[in-house]
C-alpha cells in the first residue's frame, strides 16, 4: 500500500533541558493561547475546504497549505507539551521541528467520502481516545498524558527522555495528525493506527512477539468470541491464583540466588504466554481458539521469553516500584487493544478478516504487555520498551 | 428394580381420582385464553425442537470443519466444537424464543423488555458454554483412559457433580427471608411432615413476570424453599400459600431431590452409552471431531427420554400434592389454588394427551383438583 500522505519524522536526540522540562507547562502557555485561537479559525477554514472539495473534488491549494501548517503546528505544540521534543516550537507551523510532519500535495478525493467525512471519521475518533484520553474508558488519560506524566520525572532526573516513551508519543502524535488531516479534508486516506509507520528506535528486547500474518477470521467465532473465551477466562483466573504466590516465591529466590529458578521461570512464562494467547483471541488479534497450557509456538501471536539469566538484586528488590510507570503506560496502551477489538469486531463480522492496521496495533500493545508482565514477574530485568515498532512476522 | 423402587410414592395405590369439573368457577374467556395461550406455546416448542435437531444434524455432518479454528489440543478443540454447536442451536432458537416472549407479553404474563430478555439469554448461553466445556473436559479425559467404557465411568462423576450442584445451588440464589407468618407455617408443616426445619426465601420476580411459582431445592443443610414474590402479592390467599408451602416441603420430606438424582443416574447410563455407540465410528469421544455428533445424540436422546422424565416429575409432584393435603388438610384451598393457576398463569386445565405426555412436568389442573377431592372423600369416609 502507498505511503500515507501525512507522515511524521522524528529527528530527536532524546536530550531534554531539565529547566524547560520543569516549567514545561508554564512555558507552553503562549502556545496554548495561540493554538486555541488558530483552532477556532481552522474550524471555519475546514468548513470552507470541505465545501470547495465537495464541489471541485480537490482541496484548494492555498487553504490546503494553511490547514497543513495548522496541523503541523499542532503536532509541534503537542510534542513540546508531552515531551516528545525539546525545543520551544515556532508559532507558524513551518517545517523543521524535531517531531515534524510531511504532507503530500493535495490530491483528488471521492465526493461521497468528502460528504460523509464526519460520519466516516467516527471509528478513527474513537481510536483517538486511546491516545488523547477522555471518555469513560480512560480513567487516567490516554497514552500521551500518561507517558508525559512519567516522562516528566524521568527527564528531570536523567536530562534525557526514555526512547520508548518518546517513540510511543510519536506514535500517538502521528495518529492524531493523520486524524486532523482526515477531518479537515486534506486527504481521504484514513488515519493509520498501524504502529509500523512510526519512526522508532526499535531497541532490541529479550521479550518479543512472534506473529503470523493471517488476517482471516471465522465470522461465527467472531460473533460469539466473548462467550467462547469464557472457559479460558475461568482457567486464567484459576491459574492466576497459583501464579501470584509463585511470583512471590520467585522474587524471594531471585533476591537470594540472583536469578529465577528454572522451573518457576518456566511456569510463569507459560502463564504470561497463555494470558497473551487469550487476550489475542478475545480481542480478535488472532483467530484460532487457544490451547490451555500456554505452550510456546502454539499460537499465531506468541510471546518469546529469554532463558533464566542473572538479574540485578537491587532491581529485583524494588521491581514492583520500578514497574509502576510501565504498568501505568500498559494500562493506557491496553485500551488500544480493547478499542481495536470493538471496532474490529464489526469489520471482521462483515468481511471475515481483521484489518491489518488494527491487528498490528493490537500486536504492538500485546507485545508491550508481555514485556511488562515479564518484567514484573521476573522473567527479565530489562525494562519494557514502549516504542511502537513493527512486529516481525513469523511467516 | 431401582426404577421400580424409585417409582413408589406415598400416594395410596388404591386412590381413584373422581371425575371433576376443573372449569367450575372459571370464566369461559379465561379458559379460552388459557387454551389459546398454551396451544401456541406447545407448537412453538415442537417447532423449536425440530429446528434444533435440524441444526444439530447439519452440524453433526459438517461441524468437524470448525476444528481448523482451533490451536488448542484435543480437549480444547472438542470444547470449541461443543460451544459452536450450542451457539448454533441458540441462534436457531432465537426466533421461537422471541415469539414466545411476544406471546407472553401479549397475555401480560411477562413484563420485561426485549433487551432484558436478550441479555438474559446471552448470559445463559455463556453458562451453557461453561457447562459443556466442563462436560467435555470430563468425558474426553475419561475417553483417553477408557476409550470404550468411558461412559460407564462418567456416570458416577456426573452424578457426584449433580449432587454437588444440588447442594450448592440454594446458596447461589438471590433471595430475602419470607414473611414471619410463612416462616411459622413452614416450621409447623415441617413437624407435621416429620422432617427438619427448612428455610424459606422469597425471590423478586414481579418486575419481570406475574406468573406465580415456587420450588424446593438443596440437600441436607442447604435445603431451601423459594417462593416467587408473585405468589405473595395478594392475588393468592393465605390458605393457598400454605398449600404451596406444604407442597414444596413435601418435596423435601419425600426426598424428591435425592430421588431425582437417582433417576438422573438411571437415565444417564443408557444416554451416554448411546452417545459412545454412535460416536464410535468417528473415533469415539476421544476425537474432538466426534463432538458435533455427540451433541446431536445427546439432544435427540434427551428428547426421546423426555416423556419418561416428565412422568417421573409428575409422579413426584402428585406425591407432593398428596403430602400437602395431608399436611394442611384443606382441600378447598388446594382446589382454589389450582383454579387460580389457570386464572393467573393461564394453565390449560385439560391439556391434550400428547402434550401432557411430552411436555407436562406437573399433573394437569384437572388431576390436581381431582386428587384434592379424592383426599376429601377418603378422609370424610375415614371420619364416618
Amino acid at each position: 500500500m502507498a505511503e500515507h500522505p501525512v507522515r511524521i519524522s522524528v529527528d530527536d536526540d532524546l536530550r531534554r533541558s531539565r529547566l524547560t522540562v520543569l516549567f514545561r507547562l508554564v512555558l507552553a502557555i503562549p502556545h496554548i493561547l495561540w493554538w486555541n485561537i488558530w483552532s477556532f479559525f481552522a474550524l471555519f477554514v475546514a468548513i470552507a475546504v470541505w465545501v470547495v472539495t465537495l464541489v471541485r473534488g480537490t482541496p484548494p491549494a492555498g487553504l490546503y497549505t494553511l490547514q497543513a501548517s495548522y496541523v503541523r503546528y499542532s503536532t509541534h505544540f503537542f510534542a513540546y507539551v508531552v515531551l516528545a521534543a525539546n525545543p520551544w516550537p515556532m508559532f507558524t507551523g513551518r517545517p523543521g521541528y524535531p517531531v515534524d510532519l510531511d504532507f503530500d500535495p493535495p490530491q483528488r478525493q471521492r465526493r461521497l467520502a468528502v460528504a460523509f467525512r464526519l460520519v466516516l471519521a467516527i471509528p478513527a475518533l474513537v481510536l483517538a481516545v486511546c491516545f488523547t484520553g477522555g471518555g469513560a474508558l480512560t480513567y487516567g488519560g490516554g497514552t500521551l498524558l500518561v507517558v508525559a506524566f512519567f516522562a516528566w520525572f524521568a527527564s528531570l532526573v536523567r536530562g534525557e527522555m526514555p526512547s520508548g516513551f518518546r517513540d510511543l508519543q510519536a506514535y500517538g502524535l502521528r495518529y492524531l495528525a493523520q486524524l486532523f488531516a482526515y477531518l479537515f479534508v486534506l486527504t481521504e486516506r484514513y488515519p493509520d493506527v498501524d504502529p509500523a509507520a512510526t519512526p522508532a528506535a526499535g531497541r532490541e528486547h529479550p521479550v518479543w512477539l512472534a506473529m503470523d500474518e493471517n488476517l482471516r477470521r471465522s465470522r461465527l467465532t467472531v460473533f460469539f468470541r466473548l462467550l467462547l473465551s469464557l472457559p479460558h477466562i475461568v482457567w486464567l483466573l484459576l491459574w492466576t491464583i497459583v501464579a501470584i504466590p509463585t511470583a512471590f516465591v520467585t522474587w524471594l529466590a531471585a533476591l537470594i540466588i540472583g536469578r529465577t529458578p528454572r522451573a518457576l521461570h518456566r511456569f510463569l512464562a507459560a502463564w504470561i504466554r497463555y494470558s497473551t494467547h487469550l487476550y489475542a483471541y478475545l480481542t480478535l488479534a488472532a483467530n484460532p481458539f487457544p490451547g490451555f497450557t500456554g505452550a510456546a509456538g502454539s499460537y499465531p501471536l506468541d510471546p518469546v521469553f529469554p532463558a533464566p539469566e542473572r538479574q540485578h538484586r537491587l532491581v529485583t528488590g524494588f521491581r514492583i516500584f520500578l514497574a509502576i510507570p510501565a504498568l501505568a503506560v500498559n494500562g493506557a496502551v491496553g485500551l488500544l487493544v480493547i478499542v481495536s477489538a470493538l471496532l474490529g469486531w464489526f469489520v471482521a463480522l462483515a468481511l471475515g478478516r481483521m484489518p491489518a492496521s488494527l491487528r498490528n496495533a493490537q500486536a504492538y500493545a500485546l507485545r508491550y504487555s508481555a514485556q511488562v508482565s515479564a518484567y514484573v514477574f521476573l522473567l527479565t530485568d530489562r525494562y519494557p520498551y514502549s516504542g511502537a515498532i513493527r512486529i516481525p512476522s513469523r511467516s | 428394580m431401582a426404577a421400580s423402587l424409585l417409582w413408589q410414592t406415598s400416594v395410596p395405590d388404591d386412590l381413584v381420582l373422581p371425575d371433576v369439573d376443573a372449569t367450575k368457577g372459571l370464566d369461559k374467556s379465561v379458559l379460552d385464553d388459557a387454551e389459546d395461550f398454551e396451544t401456541f406455546l406447545r407448537w412453538s416448542f415442537v417447532a423449536s425442537q425440530l429446528a434444533a435437531l435440524a441444526v444439530l444434524a447439519v452440524y453433526a455432518r459438517r461441524g468437524a470443519r470448525f476444528a481448523r479454528e482451533s490451536a488448542a489440543g484435543r480437549i480444547g478443540t472438542g470444547m470449541l466444537l461443543g460451544m459452536i454447536g450450542l451457539a448454533l442451536v441458540w441462534l436457531s432458537q432465537l426466533p421461537f424464543e422471541l415469539l414466545e416472549l411476544w406471546w407472553q407479553r401479549r397475555h401480560e404474563l411477562w413484563n420485561a423488555g426485549y433487551l432484558d430478555w436478550f441479555l438474559e439469554s446471552w448470559i445463559s448461553l455463556g453458562a451453557e458454554f461453561l457447562f459443556v466445556c466442563f462436560w467435555l473436559l470430563i468425558t474426553m479425559a475419561l475417553a483417553a483412559v477408557l476409550p470404550k467404557t468411558w461412559w460407564v465411568a462418567a456416570v458416577p462423576v456426573f452424578v457426584g457433580l449433580a449432587l454437588l450442584f444440588a447442594f450448592v445451588y440454594p446458596y447461589l440464589v438471590e433471595s430475602h427471608p419470607a414473611p414471619p407468618d410463612v416462616r411459622r407455617d413452614a416450621l409447623v408443616f415441617a413437624q407435621r411432615q416429620h422432617t427438619g426445619p427448612v428455610k424459606v426465601g422469597v425471590e423478586d420476580w414481579s418486575d419481570f413476570t406475574s406468573v406465580p411459582n415456587a420450588y424446593a431445592t438443596g440437600l441436607g443443610p442447604s435445603r431451601r424453599i423459594f417462593l416467587w414474590d408473585t405468589l405473595l402479592d395478594g392475588r393468592f390467599s393465605r390458605r393457598e400459600v400454605r398449600v404451596v408451602l406444604a407442597h414444596e416441603l413435601g418435596h423435601h420430606s419425600r426426598h424428591h431431590i435425592w430421588k431425582s438424582v437417582a433417576w438422573y443416574a438411571l437415565v444417564l447410563l443408557p444416554l451416554l452409552g448411546g452417545v459412545a455407540w454412535l460416536t464410535a465410528r468417528r473415533g469415539g469421544l476421544y476425537a474432538p471431531t466426534a463432538v458435533p455428533l455427540a451433541l446431536l445424540a445427546l439432544v435427540a436422546g434427551s428428547l426421546l427420554l423426555q416423556p419418561l422424565d416428565n412422568a417421573v416429575s409428575r409422579r413426584f409432584e402428585a406425591e407432593a400434592d398428596w403430602t400437602a393435603l395431608e399436611t394442611t388438610r384443606d382441600p378447598a384451598a388446594a382446589r382454589a389454588l389450582f383454579r387460580d393457576f389457570t386464572r393467573e398463569a393461564l394453565e390449560d386445565p385439560t391439556p391434550p394427551g400428547w402434550a401432557y405426555e411430552a411436555l407436562a412436568t406437573h399433573p394437569s389442573i384437572e388431576e390436581r383438583i381431582a386428587m384434592a377431592t379424592a383426599w376429601e372423600r377418603r378422609n370424610a369416609r375415614g371420619r364416618r
